[in-house]
């Protein structure tokens, strides 16, 4: 079986077990799934289901005990094709919030001299502006992962990879993150998968949503989310009534899953 | 800096209630605890002045003023002698301190280096740190002979000496820091494209640093304390070799002055470390 074209990403019966012997745990799959290029996947579940481990043999940390992952047509090798944001920032406390950046653009090949000029473009996009000479622990904790998310898209990798970036956040600041992540990627037109355990956030995100069972992890729920990805507020699109089905759905799935 | 500079007007108004109100309550302290230590000089002052003419011997214990009389002789030149053998007190030490530096900065050097090595790969771990932990365990003075039969009797001997004396401390400080870098940083570097030698360079030495400075100071300290035994032998000028040189003309006097200068210097030094590490190291502390 060969992978459309057109996909970003390909996860083709991929089993994930950990450890060995009496003490193996299968944490994920079988599993299969194709993210076409240019959607914002977001994969949903309870606590233990396997969704980060996904999110991991995609970033290509780990390696599937069976089956085969693809990004675009090569196997996924970390720091190439995609970039990708962590529940922490991992920012880098030696340097300043624009040295995390720069150290970021260097890595993604650009020249010195362009760096520069890239910082501050790629922080205003993430919605920061006058914090590049600050120290990483002197800005907020929402701040910090903007800067992480800025750093994930200093390389023009098609690919973005977010596990849980929003969840240790408070509600308000969550909230505007998700905004303005939503916006971005809907400007970049990048591929994104987006691991999370809210409902509410996966509904909000994703242009597709995948709800996975409770360990080891199969595909519970496979759901196109047809709601428009530009043009309107966030409060208007939260109001929308086939929202609220939508989030009904999902929630309804999750729970399913769950049990 | 401020982000919200509409607070900025509020808070002068009000004052903020830490960081101000604080200031001259730390200074105050500071001030308090001068005048303790300064104090506590003096008291020592005292009790040595009360010993040495309870002893009333100068060979055995010289006065307070005895010592300064020395300094003062050794800092000039007195009836056609300059200093002591030839060299002020401020040569002395200037030509120990350069040896401490030189060694040192060796002994640093290649225990960086050591240290990233036994750090990173395990099977030269395996190997080597049992050859660290020994020459650490040697006391300098052991091993000086071996170096004089190697190098003879110059300068040669005596910066091997504090080199080798300063490594472990840096090796054993590195290896243990690079070893334990944070995994989470070390993946967040991979993730950005980073390769390994970047990952060293960015997220690996870096957060080692604190431990390194750490053993930087040790090492330092360590030379330091070898230096009296580098010059045993043909050390002067030296600090180390005119107290040796004094000892066996029984010029206690001298032999105090210079346990005086090694421990100021000493204590310097130190300091300007720590300064250079609050400098170099801001992140320390914050995660």
């Amino acid at each position: 079986m060969s992978s459309t074209p057109d996909a970003a990403v390909s996860v083709h019966e991929v089993e994930h077990v950990y450890g060995t012997g009496p003490d193996a745990v299968t944490a994920l799959g079988p599993l299969s799934l194709e993210v076409p290029a240019g959607s914002f996947l977001v994969i949903v579940g309870a606590s233990g289901c396997g969704k980060s481990t996904l999110l991991r043999l995609i970033a290509g940390f780990e390696e599937p005990t069976s089956g085969r992952v693809r990004i675009g047509d090569s196997p996924p090798t970390p720091g190439k094709g995609a970039g990708i944001v962590f529940q922490q920032p991992r920012l880098f406390p030696w340097k300043s919030v624009g040295g995390n950046v720069e150290l970021a653009l260097r890595y993604a090949g650009v020249p010195r001299a362009e760096r520069a000029r890239h910082i501050p473009e790629l922080l205003l996009r993430v919605g920061l502006r006058d914090v590049a000479h600050r120290r990483t622990w002197q800005i907020s904790g929402g701040q910090q992962q903007r800067v992480a998310i800025a750093r994930a898209l200093a390389s023009d990798n098609p690919l973005l990879l977010l596990d849980e970036p929003f969840a240790a956040l408070d509600a308000l600041t969550r909230e505007r993150l998700q905004e303005d992540l939503r916006l971005v990627s809907a400007q970049t037109g990048r591929t994104s998968v987006f691991v999370t355990h809210s409902v509410e956030e996966a509904v909000f995100l994703g242009s597709r949503v995948v709800v996975l069972t409770r360990r080891p992890g199969r595909i519970a729920l496979d759901l196109d989310i047809p709601l428009p990805r530009t043009g309107l507020e966030p409060d208007e699109l939260r109001a929308l009534p086939e929202y609220a089905a939508l989030r009904a759905t999902v929630s309804q799935a999750v729970r399913t899953a769950a049990t | 800096m401020n982000p919200t500079p509409t607070l900025v007007p509020e808070r002068l108004g009000t004052g903020p209630p830490g960081r101000r109100a604080a200031e001259p309550r730390t200074r105050r302290r500071a001030g308090r605890r001068f005048g303790v230590r300064v104090l506590a000089v003096l008291a020592l002052l005292a009790l040595w002045q009360v010993a040495a003419t309870a002893a009333r011997n100068p060979s055995f214990i010289p006065t307070p003023g005895a010592v300064w009389d020395q300094l003062l002789r050794l800092s000039t030149t007195h009836d056609g002698i300059r200093g002591y053998s030839g060299s002020l007190l401020v040569e002395h030490l200037g030509v120990s301190l350069r040896r401490i530096l030189i060694g040192s900065a060796i002994g640093v050097a290649a225990g960086l280096v050591v240290g990233v090595i036994l750090g990173t790969v395990p099977w030269i771990r395996v190997v080597a740190e049992p050859v660290v932990t020994f020459v650490r365990a040697l006391p300098p003075l052991a091993y000086f002979s071996l170096l004089i039969i190697w190098f003879g009797i110059d300068e040669t001997p005596k910066l091997w000496l504090l080199a080798i004396a300063a490594l472990p401390p840096v090796a054993v400080a590195t290896a243990a820091a690079v070893h334990g870098a944070p995994k989470d940083l070390v993946e967040a570097a991979g993730a950005l494209g980073a390769s390994r030698w970047d990952v060293i360079r960015d997220v690996v030495l870096p957060n080692a640093l604190p431990e390194i400075f750490t053993g930087v100071r040790l090492a330092v300290g360590i030379a330091y304390s070898s230096v009296v035994a580098a010059e045993t032998v043909n050390g002067v000028p030296g600090i180390g070799g005119m107290v040796r040189d004094a000892q066996r003309y029984l010029q206690t006097d001298v032999v105090v002055l210079g346990l005086i200068a090694i421990g100021i210097s000493g204590l310097l030094i130190d300091g300007a470390l720590r300064a250079a590490e609050q400098r170099l190291i801001p992140w320390r502390g914050h995660s």
